[in-house]
């Protein structure tokens, strides 16, 4: 008990050097952080007002009004931000690959996953978070959400889901560099993706897509099913009430999975010669 | 005289068109990318208009063409420039491009251009023929207006590329632009109508929309393509985009004086 004791303690503080460390390295840069505070809320609420904009000329999409819509994007942006701090490095993996960078990790005693999820730490993803919370308590003023106890729970259940599939995906597609020893950077790539499909309601793809999203790759639950049931949506799969859990158990699979194939990939790694 | 200078710029610009076929995934990726993103954006359209007209006459197959089109155009104003002033600045390469025999921003021109003809066949005719399988065959309004359209579109790509490079000539002092080339990404996607037309925009906002030289990039041509405004108000506008590249081709003339004798080298 007491060694289990002692190794969190360990990593809980590896972890707050590295959070240090990352905010030491912002900080050098002071015209970055300007950059990317202004840059990131331009980007999401010049978005969702392009959006509103158009919804408003015909009053609602798919049978959701631009409130409820605003409700989901918030969701879909907030954990698109939590998701860019805590596993943007799964889209620079190639990179890592590469150039040979886990021969770092591999040679420090602690597990490679655990160092390479957490010992980067992206504080400029904090300035995603803040256009996402805007828009989504605009979302919630609109729509008269109710934040009863079991709203605000559902909430947070949601989102450690949402972010845990997000990485997850992030995760598994950067691993295939291991395979493929290509710095494919698929950054630009699976951000469109997932714009398109949880800043929208899924609703208005057809049906065979609607399904793909939907029990195949987990995307479909980041956003769509459990703002649905937050707000009383109608959808084509009903989650029974549970989309929240089930947004929450897809994504302990999907990052389960994701851990799986980073450790079977990493066996492939053969460092870089130099 | 003038032709061996032109041939140093032809030069550079073949090279370019070489270079650009030997990244192969880039290019499915790309073409993938774009596919997604013009698709979802037609299913979009086709939710929020189900069978209705707009107030100027468009319906849900005009927003198809449209946005096949603004896919189409979005390649034809891929810009290199301001990456490639902030790479060069960063390694410390921007050095040995002023001490080349040829004008750099010339040079930068050539580049973009030699990339850009790569572009026709590695993305525009892909998109183009995807977009017409997935979505529909984006048919021009009238073929009087084709003419019209071919001009605003070159129009357009002198605003769009001259823009960028007079951004560009900011990372000759600051050398992270990261953010800031972020920033111009996202005005010219949100307030060109490349995504978006401005007429669903409120009219305050799209009044000042109109004076502002994005809106001139993708939104004029595309409304000559689909034809949703009077001719007497497209030819208004088209003095106007005009006008914008008489006023950025003076200000980049003015600014590339300067910055040049402010290029910060680092590194030896």
């Amino acid at each position: 008990m007491k060694k289990v004791h002692f190794c969190l303690a360990h990593h809980l503080r590896v972890t707050m050097y590295t959070i240090k460390m990352a905010l030491l390295t912002i900080i050098e840069y002071p015209s970055n952080i300007l950059g990317w505070l202004i840059s990131n809320p331009i980007q999401f609420l010049l978005g969702f007002a392009t959006i509103k904009f158009a919804v408003e000329q015909f009053g609602e999409i798919n049978g959701w009004d631009y409130g409820q819509l605003a409700f989901l994007y918030g969701i879909s942006v907030i954990s698109h931000a939590l998701s860019m701090i805590f596993f943007v490095q799964g889209w620079f993996m190639g990179y890592y690959v590469i150039d040979g960078a886990f021969d770092r990790f591999l040679t420090r005693p602690m597990s490679v996953l655990y160092q390479f999820f957490f010992t980067n730490i992206n504080i400029f993803g904090f300035t995603d978070l803040i256009p996402g919370i805007l828009v989504f308590l605009y979302g919630c003023v609109q729509t008269d959400f109710a934040f009863t106890v079991s709203n605000v729970l559902g909430i947070i259940v949601m989102l450690t889901g949402a972010v845990l599939i997000r990485g997850g995906i992030y995760i598994l597609l950067g691993s295939t560099s291991f395979w493929t020893k290509s710095a494919n950077d698929f950054g630009q790539f699976t951000q469109e993706i997932f714009d398109k499909t949880t800043m929208y309601p899924l609703s208005m793809y057809p049906e065979a897509m609607q399904l793909i999203l939907t029990f195949l790759i987990p995307i479909g639950w980041v956003s769509f099913y459990p703002a649905s049931e937050l707000l009383g949506m109608k959808t084509l799969c009903s989650s029974g009430g549970m989309g929240v859990w089930i947004t929450l158990a897809a994504g302990i699979a999907t990052m389960l999975a994701a851990g799986l194939v980073f450790q079977t990939g990493l066996k492939k790694y053969e460092s870089a010669g130099n | 005289m003038f032709s061996s200078s032109f041939r140093k710029y032809l030069f550079i610009c073949k090279t370019r068109i070489i270079r650009s076929f030997t990244y192969r995934f880039d290019v499915f990726g790309n073409i993938l990318m774009q596919t997604i993103v013009m698709v979802t954006t037609a299913f979009f359209w086709k939710a929020l208009f189900q069978d209705e007209t707009f107030r100027n006459g468009i319906t849900a197959d005009n927003m198809m063409t449209y946005t096949i089109m603004s896919s189409v155009l979005s390649v034809l104003f891929t810009t290199g420039v301001e990456r490639r002033i902030q790479e060069s600045v960063e390694k410390g390469s921007i050095a040995i491009d002023l001490m080349r025999p040829v004008n750099v921003f010339g040079m930068f021109f050539a580049e973009d251009l030699g990339n850009l003809i790569a572009l026709l066949f590695q993305n525009l005719l892909p998109i183009l023929l995807l977009g017409s399988l997935l979505i529909k065959v984006p048919t021009i309004v009238s073929v009087s207006a084709i003419p019209m359209f071919a001009v605003s579109v070159i129009l357009s790509m002198a605003i769009n590329w001259l823009t960028a490079a007079i951004f560009g000539m900011w990372a000759f002092t600051a050398i992270s632009m990261d953010a800031l080339f972020q920033v111009k990404k996202h005005l010219i996607r949100l307030l060109s109508g490349s995504i978006i037309p401005i007429w669903f925009f409120p009219k305050w906002l799209a009044g000042i929309l109109n004076a502002l030289p994005f809106v001139y990039i993708y939104q004029l041509p595309l409304d000559i393509y689909i034809g949703s405004a009077s001719n007497e108000e497209i030819q208004g506008r088209m003095l106007i985009q005009l006008i914008w590249v008489l006023i950025l081709a003076a200000l980049f003339y003015l600014f590339s004086k300067k910055s040049l004798k402010k290029v910060l080298v680092q590194g030896g």
